[in-house]
């Protein structure tokens, strides 16, 4: 566990109320430095009023967050001077050109002016938006609004970066575009990135941790190989000829066998706690079925994400629990 | 402070710059303003548009027309525009922000007045040369300078206070216009209400006055109306409502 210096965010127990509405419920989690860290949730999952809470725009209703070790109560200016956001708007000056808009938040921050100058120049390049520096950002299209969002974000060379989805309503080319651009700067800057998205293959490719949240509950958290593996265990992928459907239905009902659907080729199978492919494997074999491969089913984050949004609705779980 | 407070300054005159050289978003308008205020009404009055007692109010009214083109749109613009939590989030202070957008449109209407005043006095002493150098007496020039800034700063004062609770800029001009209304013609009505013997004795104190010490009445009634406007919309500008608005 990382120590207090090592931590760009620490919240305890965070709450935030909109009247009736808990946006945020006992909200607890331990950033460390220098990693991207993906918070995930559905819409009106929480994740825009805990950045909001971390910036120190609002106060949190219970709880005590931290950023950078600073409070985010009392010290919300210290933490906004040390950090960049891109909120849930490019929140682009559009009458202004690009590089007034760069140079209006490198001002803001007191960047002097020569590094101001260079960083913009090298931002820009970086995001291949240095030729349309003079053109005023109402003409561009949204992927490149975003690129230079990001670019403004961490033009002052912050500490920690908020990013609230930051592809959100790009097309597929530009958010490819966006997400190489982002890692490559995430690694380059050596900045820490909290970025909150719903996209799950940007956030599997991107963090290094990942946290989920609904209805402003933390569900899980951990690197997104972790949160795979709890999907995993248990699944299986049979490639097989000679799979008859009166064999799906025993096997199905037999003690090993949680759930298992019939695929173009084979078997998925999602085996009981405890249980064992082997006995299934030999089972099949003796009934004149062909194996060519067994193999253990590759869950993806959003696997493992539908499957957390799953167990709170059949089960009931106290997410804070799963942590 | 300084710097941020001129930061801010700098973003809102880039963005005054656009409008003004856009020839569809105002430019026209100014334009054609400068060329009525600032050449056609000096030329036909001659040296009487310097001597008259009228200038004082001219001036003042014509910046603190220009501050309330634009004025309402400086929070709730940006508000409208989604730039507003962006900047919140920027290490600004709040009344850095604050400060520096009324400082921008005060120098908007300030500027624009200074501008015409010595255009029209190229165009008035150009005009009229045979009548010799036709100038503005010294008192009666810093007197009107002093009352553009402050009737400046309170028009831009009270378009700030209603911009940061608007959620549009139609709301904002709508409820900015009404409240311009409440101010000129409140006193008009105030003073209709009254009876003949007031309005009399009323008349009568002020002749007794002198201008001056009016002019001074003036000056301290725009201070004041100004600091308690400015000071009312610093104490409004939260940026945790701000946010949430």
């Amino acid at each position: 566990m990382p120590n207090g210096n090592e931590l760009a965010i620490r919240t305890e127990h965070v709450t935030r109320d909109f009247g009736p509405v808990r946006a945020l419920d006992s909200l607890s989690l331990q950033i460390p430095k220098g990693i991207v860290f993906g918070f995930l949730g559905p819409n009106g999952a929480g994740k825009t009023t805990a950045i909001r809470v971390l910036l120190g725009l609002i106060d949190p209703t219970g709880g005590r967050a931290e950023v950078l070790g600073l409070d985010t109560r009392r010290e919300g200016p210290a933490i906004r001077t040390r950090c960049g956001a891109l909120l849930e708007h490019p929140g682009l000056y559009e009458r202004l050109t690009a590089y007034d808009n760069l140079d209006f938040y490198g001002r803001a921050w007191r960047v002097p002016r020569r590094v101001r100058q260079e960083r913009i120049r090298e931002l820009l390049s970086r995001f291949s938006l240095w030729e349309r520096r003079d053109d005023p950002v109402g003409r561009w299209s949204r992927g490149m609004k975003q690129k230079l969002a990001v670019a403004r974000a961490v033009l002052h060379r912050p500490d920690l970066v908020f990013l609230d989805e930051p592809t959100s309503g790009l097309d597929p080319v530009a958010t490819a575009g966006l997400r190489e651009d982002l890692a490559a700067l995430a690694a380059q800057e050596g900045v820490t990135v909290f970025l909150t998205t719903h996209n799950l293959n940007e956030a599997e490719r991107l963090c290094a941790q990942v946290g989920v949240i609904r209805g402003g509950k933390l569900l899980a958290v951990g690197s997104p190989e972790s949160l795979r593996a709890r999907r995993e265990s248990g699944r299986v992928d049979i490639v097989a000829r000679g799979i008859t459907e009166p064999l799906v239905t025993q096997l199905g009902a037999s003690a090993g066998v949680q759930s298992l659907v019939a695929t173009g080729d084979g078997l998925s199978i999602s085996l009981a706690d405890g249980a064992s492919v082997a006995p299934i494997v030999a089972w099949l074999v003796h009934h004149d079925v062909a194996i060519e491969e067994v193999r253990k089913a590759r869950a993806t984050l959003e696997d493992a994400f539908l499957d957390l949004m799953g167990i709170e609705t059949a089960d009931g779980d106290q997410p804070g629990g799963t942590r | 402070m300084i710097h941020d407070i001129w930061t801010v300054v700098w973003k809102e005159w880039k963005e005054f710059r656009d409008q003004l050289l856009s020839l569809r978003r105002g430019g026209l308008s100014a334009m054609i303003l400068a060329l009525i205020l600032g050449v056609v009404a000096p030329v036909q009055l001659g040296a009487e548009w310097v001597e008259s007692k009228l200038i004082i109010g001219y001036w003042p009214f014509l910046a603190a027309t220009m501050v309330s083109s634009l004025i309402a749109d400086s929070v709730a613009g940006e508000r409208e525009r989604h730039t507003l939590e962006t900047l919140l989030a920027s290490r600004l202070s709040d009344s850095a922000i604050l400060i520096g957008k009324i400082i921008a449109a005060v120098l908007y209407g300030v500027g624009f007045a200074v501008v015409n005043l010595l255009l029209g006095l190229v165009a008035v002493n150009v005009a009229h040369s045979d009548d010799g150098l036709i100038l503005f007496g010294t008192q009666r020039f810093i007197v009107t300078v002093v009352l553009t800034i402050l009737a400046s700063l309170l028009m831009a004062g009270i378009g700030v206070f209603i911009s940061l609770r608007a959620t549009t800029v139609k709301q904002a001009q709508q409820a900015f216009g009404i409240a311009i209304i409440v101010l000129t013609m409140g006193p008009l009505l105030l003073f209709n209400a009254l009876s003949q013997e007031t309005h009399k004795a009323l008349v009568e104190r002020l002749s007794g006055v002198g201008e001056a010490r009016i002019e001074a009445y003036v000056v301290a009634t725009l201070v004041v109306l100004s600091a308690i406007v400015i000071g009312g919309a610093l104490a409004r500008f939260k940026r945790g409502k701000l946010v949430l608005d």
